[in-house]
């Protein structure tokens, strides 16, 4: 149910007996609050339409095309956590709050959480992300941070894997690219690539903020209107993404890469193509669908998991996975395995089995509650709301239409994603092995 | 803590703990099995939730078990291995959502509850012993997931230095045992070792939810009702004093692409000291958090690390600092922490410092009370560290702290060991065994 209550509009989520207030506030952002009485933490998330893959854009009514250097978003996350005074995690630490933010294919958030000082706490949160400030001296030290960052992750087997599956499976896409870029493309960010990139994604038309905890909605709108308002914002046009072809194929079957490990990392990907086509309510459907398919297949509580399991071909970390993004998506589907080779078979041939044979509907409506209960246990998290229901909207979709798209998903619905999601054709193989 | 936690205990004397807290979706059950950490016993406490987690009596294999779980809404079943100072724990969770979300009443903290003492106290026993291929699969499991620390060069580095600085200790024994040991377990004796500590050994029942106390105790007297004959705990109390005569230097060589520096720190504080509050805050202006000393002078000084911090095993009385660095800073890192580690026994610490630490301590103490496991884990290492703080005494604790309380930590506290993985690129400015 909703209704309008001063400036904002008030859902109920009748499910999981919450409220969820948002309202507009110029120049054009969204900012949400939730309401949990009860809790000590009060947990604040401000994010922008800016992740990793978001490297060559125009801007509407001009023809320039502005292309940066791979791990752009990422660095500038880090560089705005330092000003003319310093780094500005001390500030939220003399107010008793901790902050944090970070980076994904698609935005870049930045949080905190606090017991006390909230109001000065969410206006420190506001005010750092709204003033940038760059020098080519503070750029050149973060590029030797985000340096070791870099290779910190490249000795990280599972974080490899996956990103060695990514390449397999996109020609062009820079989804393909670690978020963090590589020493050589972070070498090339200069202060004024980073200004002009700030001022087009980090305009409040391009950003949402989220607010979790025992707090007065009015209160919060009225602070965020306010600083906002000081501002002097002149209207930004619309954001043109600009991303390369990318034929529907996989780049390629396999990709496979040695390092000290104690036994071979196995990832299985299905491209799925079909994501560009879909709207908001049309992704989250698709990835609830794909979830339950998962499950049904590969779930711990299904014949394939315990075969391979009692076979000693995997662990209980083994996990198959969705996402739906605007521009890309795609199933993994993988974990640590003795023999990759013989894993490979036996999970091509369970995906066949299923296809052959179908699934009941017991299996199916099972799968449904566990999602069901698995989905509501997470709403003990701020941090979990806050951050899943930014991660939604900028797929133009709401966590909270969760519940009501799940009860009204059909068996057969599910059934026909065997075919056409998860098709051989697609698939990409990557693989760790140890180094000898 | 905490606002109500009601204990009580069983008549086969298992402690029940009752968190009440409405704000929750869910229903947190944990039990915790108590064991010494002991190098012989290590990899038999470690195989044990594994085996029970694979079927009960009742659901005698994993397909039956979770299908019963995931009508139960998903409620989510996990075992896991602690090491909280010498005590080894073995725990067994449940998590369920709340039966008032999805229309049911207290009918899902009864089966939830029968579930995870049937795991627990009446698992499948055939032929005198656990079911064979389980123990023979879990085994090998084990064994895979010792050899596996590898993979995470991180943690790897950590449990090195632990490994080498408490070598001869009983704290030096890796949670998940040796692989070796594996070997000699069969399904009997691994049995007969579980009949004993689950009749005998200390166990703690920890429930949290939005529910009443009367209806929490029938539940869990109904469901842990199985036989015990309960001993007084005599787990031998962790050793926390240490001197420390010489620094120990480890170094180890591997294709890596990115140093691990590891460095431990024998504070000789124990959990109930009286100087834990004092303890708590010199950690954190050293290094648990992004405003303190590390931080400020080994990342966003000199550019050196990505990742570095400090942070404590509070029941031994370790500090462990850690940082991923280029191979061939591995000298200037280690003097800026030293210097750092000087300035706090000289008491070079400015107050917006000292304040910037106790707020940022006292938040993250409000906040341990918004997530179940937080708040059991908080009272289970009070029970253990033999001193139940509340939150509040800790908060007046922490608040009371000045540069003499910091000084007197200081005074304890020695660097041990210092361990480096070293890549093996081209020649290094000289490791750590040569410093």
């Amino acid at each position: 149910m909703t209704m309008t209550l001063n400036d904002w509009t008030v859902t109920e989520i009748e499910v999981l007996q919450e409220k969820l207030y948002r309202r507009s506030v110029a120049p054009g952002m969204d900012i949400y609050v939730l309401p949990k009485a009860g809790y000590q933490k009060k947990y604040a998330a401000f994010s922008t339409r800016f992740g990793s893959i978001d490297n060559k854009f125009q801007l509407d009514g001009s023809d320039e095309t502005i292309a940066v250097p791979e791990g752009m978003a990422h660095f500038l996350e880090h560089k705005l956590f330092e000003d003319e005074r310093g780094n500005v995690s001390d500030r939220f630490a003399a107010l008793g709050a901790s902050s944090n933010a970070f980076t994904t294919f698609t935005h870049t958030t930045y949080l905190f959480s606090t017991t006390a000082n909230f109001d000065e706490s969410l206006a420190l949160l506001l005010d750092f992300v709204q003033e940038p400030y760059f020098t080519a001296e503070t750029v050149s030290k973060e590029q030797g941070i985000i340096g070791q960052e870099i290779r910190m992750y490249d000795d990280h087997p599972q974080w490899r894997v996956f990103f060695n599956l990514l390449e397999a499976l996109y020609h062009a896409h820079p989804v393909r690219c670690d978020i963090a870029g590589t020493v050589e493309s972070i070498a090339r960010i200069t202060p004024e690539l980073l200004y002009r990139c700030y001022h087009k994604f980090y305009h409040p038309s391009n950003m949402a903020l989220f607010v979790v905890g025992d707090l007065a909605p009015d209160r919060v709108g009225r602070q965020v209107e306010e600083n906002l308002g000081r501002r002097n914002y002149r209207p930004l046009g619309r954001i043109k993404r600009l991303s390369p072809p990318e034929p529907e194929t996989v780049a390629r079957r396999r990709i496979t890469q040695e390092l000290v490990v104690s036994e071979p990392i196995f990832n299985l990907g299905f491209k799925d193509p079909a994501v560009i086509n879909l709207d908001g309510d049309g992704l989250l459907r698709r990835e609830i669908a794909m979830e339950l398919l998962l499950e049904i297949v590969f779930g711990n509580s299904e014949p394939l998991f315990n075969d391979l399991y009692r076979d000693g071909l995997i662990d209980d970390h083994f996990d198959a996975g969705y996402t739906a993004e605007k521009s890309y998506g795609y199933t993994l589907i993988g974990g640590e395995t003795r023999d990759p080779e013989q894993l490979y078979k036996r999970v091509m041939a369970g995906i066949a089995k299923v296809k052959k044979e179908g699934f009941t509907t017991e299996q199916f409506e099972r799968h449904r509650r566990n999602q069901l209960g698995g989905y509501m246990r997470r709403f003990n998290s701020l941090e979990f709301i806050a951050n899943n229901f930014l991660s939604y909207l900028f797929r133009d979709t709401e966590l909270f239409r969760y519940p009501a798209i799940l009860q009204r998903i059909g068996k057969e619905e599910v059934a026909a994603l065997l075919d056409e999601n998860l098709s051989p054709e697609r698939h990409a193989v990557s693989i760790i092995l140890p180094k000898k | 803590m905490l606002q109500e936690i009601y204990s009580e205990t069983l008549p086969n004397g298992i402690r029940l703990n009752f968190i009440p807290a409405a704000k929750f979706k869910t229903i947190s059950l944990g039990l915790f099995l108590h064991q010494e950490l002991r190098a012989d016993l290590a990899a038999a406490t470690a195989l044990l939730p594994a085996v029970l987690e694979r079927g009960s009596r009742r659901y005698p294999d994993n397909l039956t078990l979770r299908r019963e779980l995931e009508r139960l809404y998903g409620a989510e079943l996990s075992t896991d291995i602690h090491k909280k100072g010498e005590r080894h724990l073995v725990s067994c969770s449940m998590e369920m959502v709340h039966g008032k979300y999805v229309g049911e009443n207290d009918g899902l903290l009864r089966k939830g509850m029968a579930i995870l003492a049937g795991v627990v106290g009446d698992p499948l026993v055939e032929n005198g012993g656990f079911k064979k291929d389980y123990v023979a699969q879990e085994k090998d499991q084990l064994g895979k997931e010792i050899r596996s620390l590898i993979n995470d060069k991180a943690l790897y580095a950590l449990e090195q230095c632990v490994a080498a600085m408490c070598a001869g200790e009983r704290y030096g024994v890796f949670k998940l045992g040796r692989i070796e040991d594996l070997e000699r377990i069969d399904p009997v004796s691994l049995w007969g070792y579980y009949r004993e500590l689950i009749a005998a050994g200390p166990m703690d029942l920890y429930v949290v939810g939005e529910l009443e106390r009367g209806q929490v105790l029938e539940a869990a007297r109904e469901a842990f009702a199985f036989d015990r004959r309960p001993r007084p705990d005599g787990i031998p109390e962790t050793v926390v004093y240490h001197d420390v005569t010489e620094v120990k230097m480890r170094e180890e060589k591997m294709p890596v692409g990115q140093a691990k520096l590891a460095l431990g720190y024998r504070t000789n504080i124990a959990y109930r000291d009286p100087l834990s509050p004092a303890l708590l805050v010199y950690n954190g202006v050293l290094g648990a958090f992004a405003h303190s000393k590390l931080f400020l002078n080994v990342r966003e000084k000199a550019g050196l690390a990505y990742y570095i911090y400090s942070r404590l095993e509070r029941h031994k009385g370790l500090m462990l600092v850690a940082a991923g660095i280029e191979g061939g800073n591995y000298r200037k890192t280690l003097a800026i922490i030293e210097k750092q580690v000087e300035a706090m026994a000289k008491g070079e610490i400015s107050d917006l410092e000292m304040e910037n630490t106790r707020r940022t301590l006292v938040n993250h103490l409000r906040t341990l009370e918004d997530n179940p496991y937080q708040m059991i884990n908080f009272h289970l290492d009070g029970a253990i560290g033999g001193k139940s703080y509340t939150t509040g005494e800790i908060i007046r604790g922490i608040e009371n702290v000045g540069l003499e309380e910091i000084r007197a930590v200081a005074g304890r506290i020695a660097l041990d060991t210092v361990y480096l993985l070293q890549g093996e690129g081209p020649a290094e400015e000289g490791g750590a065994a040569a410093s």
